[in-house]
């Protein structure tokens, strides 16, 4: 049995689809990551879980059970907001005790929990102070336990991360990930940060526009996205557009102009021979290869430890390349290439 | 900021005291020792004060005047603070009109309002009646309520009631643990201001009052037509100070708001 399940769940404003019939199930323990740009339906999807939104069709399952008619109190679950939504009149201990006693647990259970959630949080002894003496990261830490401490069947976040700065981002990112490590709960997390995404997820659910365009791990979203959109979305990106020159036993070639030769590769679905694509070639699977294509180095960037370069192929096709410390400077003539195997023949949308 | 010239602060000085001299000019005659209104009085007494209190009618209007300025505040503050949760829930046009509607009595004429209720009191019996001038004055006092609670509504951010009932809280428990402490400092200062309003409304009351249902306002008009004792001016300084009780507690909920 899944932990939550979207069935044909969609959701129009008038006119606007902002959610085309979407299928998904998330299993228990497991944290998958809304990931898209704005507009995407992400946290629509998240809202219509948590019960702030009402599906215009589709049912939701928590846990089993039918939960699309129910409202957010009878759902259990814990919401974590991008603005905190702290209740400024109370404190950091009655903000996490607020769900204990709605559920009328006895005083002496509440504070022993109450305290173990702010050490999960590493808030001990935060208890009395004001919510607004609090530091961003610091609140959005008090909003988790708060989430956290009634047990919900599913943890929801939506950008819980945006509104801090890039230094809080990542010491609160680690924070959420080291409490699922040690205490998995099934999670759904909306983020239009790709890094974010990669880092924390079991699972990453992209969309564009209202639509599910890939559910996978980081690893098969990365490696073999569905179409160039996802690869753009995720990661840096080599994109060759061209012509599907030849298809078949799962792979593809493509040519396009200023290419001596098609590039090979994987072949994800939907495309037709003679129809417009794209060759994905993620930038650290260029190499210099002796025996390769002759390329020149347009530009190179120093990144510390690895490089970038910018190269050019004599047709005029521009590739980036992370290298480990290559000496290389720019203008000089080097040779190229890739493995077939890493490279994939995409649809520019699928 | 450039600060204020000499000319300037005279200006403004001349000013604070054109407001408040015929406000305060009003205390030193009721204590004066002579049966007419004179500045400055010749001797000082309490005699007027006794007077005021020996006289029945007097402090009598003066309870009429707190019942009603009460119950008409406790009214405002109800509908008002309802409405004011409520306006934000409709649609664009129909908020335009219901805020109108609400705020109309703050530009209406008040002596066209004073026509149309007594007519409509007449026919409803409510003329003299305790009753119709707590309505009158709610009416009169709802715009204040209105404005102010809406300023807190506006404020409050829509997540924390989400938050709230996420965590499992009924709708009235988040209205009641989250939303109505956000609000209170609203309600607070609508509501003195309902008070006032009602407190030292005369046009509405002379309309609406009865033999036996007179705000001190009304006694002080009927006196002055008739006698013009300094009993009256008894009766002025004690709206006033109850009236600086009320705006202070009004600029204190205003602090608490900030």
């Amino acid at each position: 049995m899944s932990a939550v399940a979207f069935r044909g769940i969609a959701k129009r404003y008038g006119a606007l689809a902002a959610l085309l019939p979407l299928d998904l199930e998330i299993a228990s323990g497991e944290f998958v990551s809304f990931l898209g740009p704005s507009g995407s339906g992400k946290s629509t999807l998240l809202n219509i879980c948590a019960g702030f939104t009402e599906p215009t069709a589709g049912s939701v399952f928590v846990a089993g059970r039918d939960v699309t008619d129910a409202p957010a109190r009878r759902r259990n679950i814990g919401m974590v907001f991008q603005n905190y939504a702290l209740f400024p009149h109370l404190n950091v201990f009655e903000n996490i005790a607020y769900g204990l006693r709605v559920r009328r647990i006895a005083q002496a259970e509440l504070e022993r929990r109450v305290e173990e959630a702010l050490r999960t949080v590493r808030l001990e002894g935060f208890g009395r102070r004001s919510t607004r003496s609090l530091s961003g990261g610091q609140q959005q830490r008090v909003a988790l336990a708060r989430a956290m401490v009634i047990e919900p069947d599913i943890l929801l976040m939506d950008e819980p991360l945006g509104a801090l700065d890039k230094q809080l981002r990542k010491e609160v990112q680690i924070e959420i990930r080291r409490m699922h490590v040690a205490r998995p709960r099934t999670t759904l997390y909306v983020t239009h940060d790709q890094e974010e995404a990669l880092v924390m997820s079991d699972r990453i659910a992209l969309l564009r526009g209202g639509r599910l365009v890939q559910l996978g791990t980081a690893r098969e979203l990365y490696s073999r996205p569905v179409d160039a959109f996802v690869a753009r979305f995720l990661g840096e990106s080599n994109l060759i557009a061209g012509r599907v020159a030849a298809l078949g036993d799962g792979g593809a070639a493509l040519g396009a102009d200023g290419l001596a030769a098609p590039i090979e590769g994987f072949a994800a679905q939907g495309l037709r021979v003679g129809e417009a694509a794209c060759a994905l070639i993620r930038p650290e699977h260029v190499r210099l290869v002796s025996g390769g294509q002759p390329a020149r180095i347009v530009e190179r960037i120093f990144l510390g430890e690895i490089a970038a370069l910018r190269l050019a192929l004599p047709g005029g096709v521009e590739l980036w390349s992370r290298l480990f410390s290559s000496d290389a400077p720019a203008g000089d003539e080097v040779e190229i290439g890739w493995d077939r195997e890493r490279v994939s023949i995409l649809p520019e949308t699928s | 900021m450039t600060p204020a010239g000499a000319w300037t602060k005279a200006l403004a000085a001349l000013l604070a005291a054109a407001i408040v001299i015929p406000v305060l000019a009003v205390a030193p005659l009721a204590f004066s020792e002579q049966s007419f209104l004179q500045l400055p009085p010749k001797d000082w007494s309490l005699r007027w004060w006794s007077a005021f209190f020996a006289d029945p009618s007097w402090p009598r209007a003066l309870l009429t005047s707190l019942e009603v300025a009460a119950l008409s505040c406790l009214l405002a503050v109800t509908a008002g603070t309802a409405a004011a949760l409520g306006l934000p829930r409709l649609g664009r046009r129909m908020r335009t009109l219901a805020a109108g509607l609400f705020l109309g009595p703050l530009v209406a004429p008040v002596i066209v309002l004073a026509v149309g209720l007594y007519a409509l009191a007449r026919s409803a019996g409510l003329v003299g009646s305790t009753l119709g001038l707590v309505l009158a004055h709610t009416m009169l006092a709802l715009p204040y309520v209105v404005l102010n609670v809406g300023v807190s509504v506006a404020a409050l951010d829509p997540r924390l009631a989400q938050a709230a009932s996420g965590l499992g809280a009924s709708p009235w428990r988040a209205f009641r643990t989250v939303i109505l402490p956000a609000i209170v400092p609203g309600m607070l200062g609508g509501g003195i201001f309902a008070f006032v309003t009602s407190f030292d409304e005369v046009v509405l009351a002379v309309f609406l009052a009865g033999p036996n249902v007179k705000t001190l306002p009304v006694r002080i008009w009927e006196d002055v037509r008739v006698e013009y004792t300094p009993v009256v001016a008894v009766a002025a300084t004690i709206m006033i100070i109850l009236a600086i009780i009320g705006s202070a507690m009004a600029r204190l909920a205003a602090r608490r708001r900030a």
